[in-house]
């Protein structure tokens, strides 16, 4: 198994490249990169001369207006001969295609791809893998994976994403309440449910508002049951500003084994106290309501 | 070119066919398993048979929603429901699942294969995406705006889908687990419990910089598009979608109606004038409870396209009864009482040939032939002197005074 990290800031860049295999970077149709185009071909050649893996993320949906910058951002993004694409919206299927990189391209759905009927259909239309949802049990992550051994990818680290719109929620609700507040790109805050306590992150970039997790998940002891047939594993740094803590991640994921996991998930647990969770993996959310 | 689709929403059977007489040209239906609306009272199989044999009585075509997010355990029993929609003459079944298509493909070929909303297909390079993957017609995401359908439109072979009325996900389709977390409901097996609609303090780091006298909310308000129906049916758009597969028989009854007419008044007078599209909203408000706007057909959703206080809207008509019969002889109507009114109040008939007829209902009896002041049973046979002919499955409201 791959280990990759998502890299946010190119400070980060000569510390974690030692400790993964490779980084996901992003500009456009990305949440919450802060990266210029030059700065991701000065990470992309670094990784290469380290021999060192570099994926590009374009997650978001993308619109019919915004079609043509998306063409360009992609011919940027060929130019840089990334080992692979994350990618959300359909189209880039298409797209890729015609710029012959669909062989690169791995589906995230995020949180509609949870079968492994739809990772075998969406393999067998010739994408390198595919990222399964946040929100399958660890069973079914197993299941899936054993079912397509080397083609699928998971994020064990980090908050996951729970909700994306289009719609900009933080502006239109300062405007609603008649406050100026500088809330573009900023990821200190978060929303609290008036019945309940979950701190669930927020952030609105020029392309919708994203919430995710108030949790942060990690997988030191699932992982290695399944790192046979898991083909990459994401630590995703979103809303985690010490760079120690993420730096350890990586150091630990790396180091991780079937018998060391329990030493690891308390020692990492204990040096940097946050809300950690198991997320879905041992919670079904099938009930309906009318239980 | 074919005249556009009007596709309504049913939550039974009955309701189905009021849709369907009310001026559907499709009807989409859930059945017990595999369809989002876990609360809608779902098709038996028996249903979905005597849907789809009613249904051909019309020239109407029924969609099964086969659409929820499948996880592995979920899809046990599928081929056999594919087989027995396609046996039964199900016209095409709405899917999120893309494994889903060369099912149908191998188990019932004469069916369809519609993509849900739930992938949000919003350009024209994901609508070719899926069509190359085998589906037959792209419902688009809601976050599409007027232009953007015409774009994509004008750029794509495979018939599109576009929502024009009713509630929206504030979220991407399928891209919302907020249900999930906060109540271990999964929203795309069916179990959303409409998380977007709650209040939410807002903070920055520990500062709370949300108003306590307005607290955050992602709360929509609904789908409106009746000014862009013409634009939709020159945009070569295939079907206009009505969401609400949880409404009342009244909603489906009045808002198909509406649109029915409205699409019938296009393609005959080849416009519709605002004072003509002012009628029609004021009809489609018969029959609304929560605020409406155009979404994001008109490019964006600013706070006004938000509810963060009020979460209702004055109906400005109550529903009161439903017509079982009609007696020409005595001028006498069979009907059920729905909600409360009252002798004297002045009442409106509609229905599939009727007109918003008025009337005030000074003669009603029960079954005893006793007179009734007040009608305030819900369920409640009674009968009814109206001084014009009603008919079968005409519905009946009350004019409020406001």
């Amino acid at each position: 198994m791959e280990l990759l990290v998502t890299l946010r800031k190119r400070a980060l860049l000569e510390r974690i490249l030692p400790l993964v295999d490779g980084v996901i970077i992003g500009r456009f149709f990305a949440a919450s990169y802060h990266l210029g185009s030059n700065e991701m071909r000065i990470i992309n050649n670094y990784c290469k001369s380290n021999k060192k893996k570099v994926y590009v993320q374009i997650d978001n949906f993308i619109s019919e207006d915004d079609m043509d910058e998306l063409l360009d951002y992609m011919g940027f993004v060929k130019s840089l001969e990334p080992d692979g694409i994350y990618f959300h919206d359909l189209g880039l299927y298409e797209i890729a295609k015609e710029f012959s990189l669909a062989d690169k391209l791995i589906y995230d759905g995020k949180s509609v791809l949870c079968n492994s009927l739809d990772t075998r259909f969406l393999l067998n239309r010739g994408i390198d893998s595919v990222m399964l949802a946040r929100e399958l049990t660890f069973e079914e992550i197993k299941d899936i994976a054993s079912n397509n051994p080397g083609q699928v990818d998971i994020q064990i680290f980090g908050h996951q994403r729970m909700s994306y719109s289009r719609r900009k929620f933080l502006k239109n609700y300062f405007e609603e309440i008649n406050r100026d507040y500088d809330y573009l790109n900023k990821e200190s805050l978060y929303l609290i449910e008036e019945q309940r306590d979950y701190r669930m992150p927020i952030v609105e970039d020029d392309e919708g508002t994203f919430i995710y997790t108030d949790y942060i998940v990690e997988m030191f002891k699932e992982l290695p049951k399944i790192a046979d047939v898991i083909k990459r594993g994401v630590i995703d740094t979103l809303f985690i500003d010490n760079d120690n803590m993420i730096l350890q991640a990586c150091r630990d994921y790396k180091r991780v084994n079937k018998e060391n996991a329990d030493f690891i998930k308390e020692s990492f647990r204990h040096s940097y106290p946050e809300n950690y969770s198991s997320g879905y993996l041992y919670q079904k959310t099938n009930i309906s309501k009318d239980e | 070119m074919n005249k556009i689709e009007l596709l309504a929403p049913a939550k039974d059977l009955q309701k189905a066919k009021i849709a369907i007489m009310y001026g559907a040209d499709a009807v989409y239906v859930g059945g017990k398993f595999f369809s989002l609306r876990s609360r809608a009272s779902n098709f038996s199989l028996e249903d979905l048979r005597e849907l789809s044999q009613f249904a051909k009585q019309y020239g109407a075509k029924v969609y099964v929603t086969v659409n929820i997010v499948f996880h592995d355990d979920d899809y046990k029993g599928i081929s056999d429901y594919l087989t027995y929609l396609g046996s039964i003459g199900i016209d095409a079944v709405i899917i999120s699942s893309l494994a889903l298509i060369p099912m149908v493909r191998k188990l019932a070929p004469k069916m369809e294969c519609h993509i849900s909303t739930q992938l949000s297909s919003l350009n024209s390079a994901a609508v070719k995406t899926l069509q190359e993957f085998g589906a037959d017609r792209i419902v688009l995401a809601r976050e599409a705006s007027m232009e953007q359908i015409n774009e994509i439109s004008s750029k794509v072979s495979v018939p599109l889908e576009v929502f024009i009325h009713g509630g929206m996900c504030s979220n991407y389709s399928g891209r919302c687990t907020l249900s999930n977390r906060m109540t271990l409901r999964d929203a795309n097996r069916g179990g959303c419990a409409h998380s977007c609609r709650w209040k939410y303090h807002l903070f920055d780091g520990d500062e709370i910089i949300s108003n306590p006298n307005c607290l955050m909310s992602m709360s929509s308000k609904d789908l409106r598009a009746s000014a862009y129906i013409e634009k939709m049916i020159r945009a070569n758009v295939a079907s206009l979608k009505i969401e609400g597969r949880m409404k009342s028989e009244y909603y489906i009854g009045q808002v198909v109606k509406t649109y029915r007419k409205m699409i019938d008044e296009i393609y005959h007078e080849g416009h519709l004038t605002q004072a003509r599209l002012d009628y029609y909203d004021s009809e489609l408000s018969k029959a609304e409870n929560r605020p409406s706007d155009d979404g994001f057909l008109s490019g964006s959703c600013d706070n006004s396209k938000h509810l963060y206080g009020v979460i209702g809207a004055a109906v400005t008509h109550d529903y009161v009864a439903f017509v079982h019969d009609f007696d020409e002889e005595r001028n006498m109507a069979t009907i059920e009482v729905k909600n409360i009114f009252a002798r004297s109040d002045e009442l409106e008939v509609f229905g599939p040939n009727v007109d918003n007829q008025r009337f005030k209902a000074d003669d009603i009896y029960d079954e005893n032939w006793q007179i009734v002041d007040l009608c305030n049973k819900p369920t409640q046979i009674l009968y009814v002197r109206t001084p014009f002919r009603v008919h079968r499955c005409d519905m009946i409201r009350k004019v409020n005074k406001r």
